[in-house]
């Protein structure tokens, strides 16, 4: 028997029982479709947040305290990098300049007659201003109390702050600050990749005068300021060979090496590895979460197989009419293979451009670009004929061994 | 008993030859279902076998259909062992060497006539265009050339049983087995059917006839009487009226 005749043969079976049919596959479209939805806005997310994290400055490398233990994201911990640390770093080879980030323990921020309390206050150094990044003004100036504030957080208060304008920051101890803001912006350089799509208020003000964490250096003896997270900028040729030297320096000579908390170690990343981290994660996620769907899979296949059974049962008579012109057991089996075959196709078939549509409305509900998930298209479609033909095993090797002379006295 | 019989021509070869056959079921308790059979088929021939229900007729109609073995004793059809083949050679024999026709038709409700005619072909491995073709050829030989493309249920009980007929010669077998082909058709539509039979031995096909109706088993060159499984008589019919 020729493929063809099995495929046209099957295909008679299917259509002759319409709403049978449409409902196993209607199972399997389900399943194959909620598979293509996860893995399409898994890929969509992964994609975004591959190209935020991207789009900051791949030639910096950023340095941190984090916690051994901690899997997946790296954390921010400790104020363990002095002065001396930024000095030294700025020294080394491929190094432009070292931006040191820190954070102000402020009480509230004051606009007009507008308060926020506990606003976070980021204290860095001019060099964190970019010409790309500024909105309006300019960035601070070091030494004075100049402040800049992004996007979000210029109109976080009753009205929206401009250049110009005044603020007033409480501090601890009940001392308060007069600022005058000089510059909007709309994202920094030496802020961590992965905090890009926390899309915060941040308020920037210079370290010199309002960070006031210090530490005793261990090399050099005197208090200084220490800072929890420092942004080495590279030359972008040399930036993989910096980071290898910057890893050195701190392993080796670092004053934040003899700062360090016990389990903790000094991590220093370029932003590949944050996506390669981010990327690790999200795959995990949506794998996990496209793993549970494969269980709608499982539910259509046993869909198939309860069709295939019941219609073997159906059509013994009928199996017992070819068996006597001439089908062999083999030709039963293929008959019954490609039914089923056929049902998983037609699933996936249907279900590429539902869980595609389905896939698209997730990303557009969550803001994120649509990405195809091409790898898990295919395999969607191979798993449902797979999956089909699985199905169908049973119930073909059922109908290839029904005995012609019962079959032909069914009734 | 055991009959022995030489067919009734010597001189032609035996489509089908039994040899001492015994068949034996295991219900509960072993039931015998043929006791030490033989018999023989010419080429050409027309045999008809009679007898009650249970005589065994439908189990001799089984192994001559190599639709079963026997349990002694041998079944040769066309030069084939019946008893030694294996499921799918004797799948194949049926293909090729043995037409079918049944009472109740047996015809393929989603198929349309022309395709049930050419459905033993589709298991031979033939291309599709040549064995629509044959399909056509023998429904117009049945008188069913502008029906070639209705479905069963649209079709009398007789032109049903014509669909049939036509399928049991589409891959031009040694032997034609019809198992009470008249029964479920009027009698009007049954003669006429057996007017077609008439044909099929008048061009030299080996055929076989199941029925418990003497008139239909007169229709035949000789009548083969079964009964508690044994073959108790050959009954040879002298002049026939065609």
């Amino acid at each position: 028997m020729d493929a063809a005749e099995a495929v046209r043969i099957a295909m008679r079976s299917i259509r002759s029982h319409r709403l049978r049919s449409t409902l196993t596959i209607v199972g399997l479209v389900i399943g194959i479709a909620s598979v293509i939805v996860f893995a399409t806005f898994g890929a969509s997310v992964k994609a975004e947040v591959v190209n935020d994290i991207e789009g900051s400055s791949a030639n910096n490398v950023y340095v941190f305290a984090t916690p051994d233990d901690d899997e997946g994201f790296d954390r921010v911990l400790q104020p363990v990098f002095t002065e001396h640390d930024v000095a030294a770093l700025e020294s080394l080879p491929g190094v432009r300049h070292v931006i040191p980030r820190g954070t102000v323990d402020a009480n509230s921020l004051t606009y007009g007659n507008d308060t926020i309390a506990r606003q976070r206050v980021t204290a860095t150094t001019p060099t964190t201003f970019g010409e790309e990044t500024l909105v309006a003004g300019r960035g601070f100036r070091s030494g004075t109390n100049e402040v800049v504030l992004n996007e979000r957080a210029a109109r976080s208060f009753g009205e929206n702050v401009t250049v110009g304008d005044r603020l007033t920051l409480s501090l601890a101890g009940n001392r308060s600050r007069e600022l005058i803001v000089v510059g909007i912006v709309n994202g920094t350089e030496g802020q961590l990749p992965v905090s890009d799509f926390a899309e915060q208020a941040r308020v920037y003000v210079p370290v010199d005068p309002f960070y006031r964490t210090v530490v005793e250096s261990p090399s050099v003896g005197v208090r200084q300021r220490a800072y929890p997270q420092l942004t080495v900028v590279t030359d972008p040729t040399t930036t993989e060979a910096t980071k290898a030297v910057v890893a050195t320096y701190l392993r080796e000579d670092s004053d934040a090496r003899r700062l360090l908390p016990e389990e903790t170690s000094l991590a220093a990343r370029t932003s590949g590895d944050f996506v390669a981290q981010v990327a690790s994660v999200i795959e995990r996620i949506t794998r996990f979460v496209t793993g549970v769907a494969v269980i709608g899979l499982v539910v259509g296949a046993i869909g198939i197989a309860n069709i295939m059974l019941v219609s073997v049962t159906e059509r013994t008579r009928e199996i017992g009419v070819m068996k006597a012109v001439g089908a062999r057991n083999r030709d039963v089996l293929v008959l019954f293979l490609v039914e089923a075959g056929l049902l998983g196709a037609i699933g996936a078939v249907l279900a590429l451009p539902v869980g595609v549509a389905v896939g698209y409305a997730a990303t557009r509900y969550a803001e994120v670009t649509f990405t195809l998930a091409p790898m898990w298209m295919v395999m969607a479609v191979v798993v449902g004929v797979v999956v089909g033909v699985l199905a169908g095993l049973y119930p073909a090797w059922r109908a290839a061994r029904v005995d012609p002379i019962d079959a032909l006295r069914y009734e | 008993m055991s009959t022995a019989d030489a067919g009734r021509d010597g001189d032609a070869a035996p489509v089908v030859e039994l040899t001492g056959v015994t068949k034996t079921y295991d219900l509960g308790g072993v039931v015998e279902a043929l006791s030490g059979v033989s018999l023989a088929l010419t080429e050409g021939s027309y045999t008809a076998v009679m007898g009650p229900s249970g005589s065994g007729k439908s189990t001799l109609l089984n192994l001559i259909g190599a639709l079963d073995t026997p349990t002694e004793g041998r079944v040769v059809v066309d030069g084939h062992d019946v008893g030694a083949a294996a499921e799918t050679e004797r799948a194949a024999l049926r293909g090729t060497e043995i037409g079918f026709v049944f009472q109740t038709f047996n015809l393929l409700s989603r198929l349309t006539a022309v395709e049930n005619v050419a459905l033993p072909l589709v298991f031979e491995g033939v291309p599709r265009a040549e064995r629509t073709a044959q399909a056509r050829e023998l429904l117009a030989d049945v008188g069913l050339g502008d029906r070639t493309d209705h479905r069963p249920n649209q079709l009398s009980g007789g032109q049903r049983q014509r669909v049939a007929i036509a399928r049991a010669l589409v891959a031009d077998p040694a032997l034609v087995l019809a198992d009470e082909p008249t029964g479920n058709v009027d009698t009007e539509t049954g003669s006429r059917v057996l007017d077609l039979f008439d044909d099929l031995h008048a061009r030299g096909n080996t055929l076989l006839l199941v029925t418990h109706e003497r008139h239909v088993a007169e229709r035949a060159e000789r009548i083969v009487h079964v009964r508690d499984g044994e073959l108790v008589r050959i009954e040879p019919l002298g002049g026939r009226d065609d």
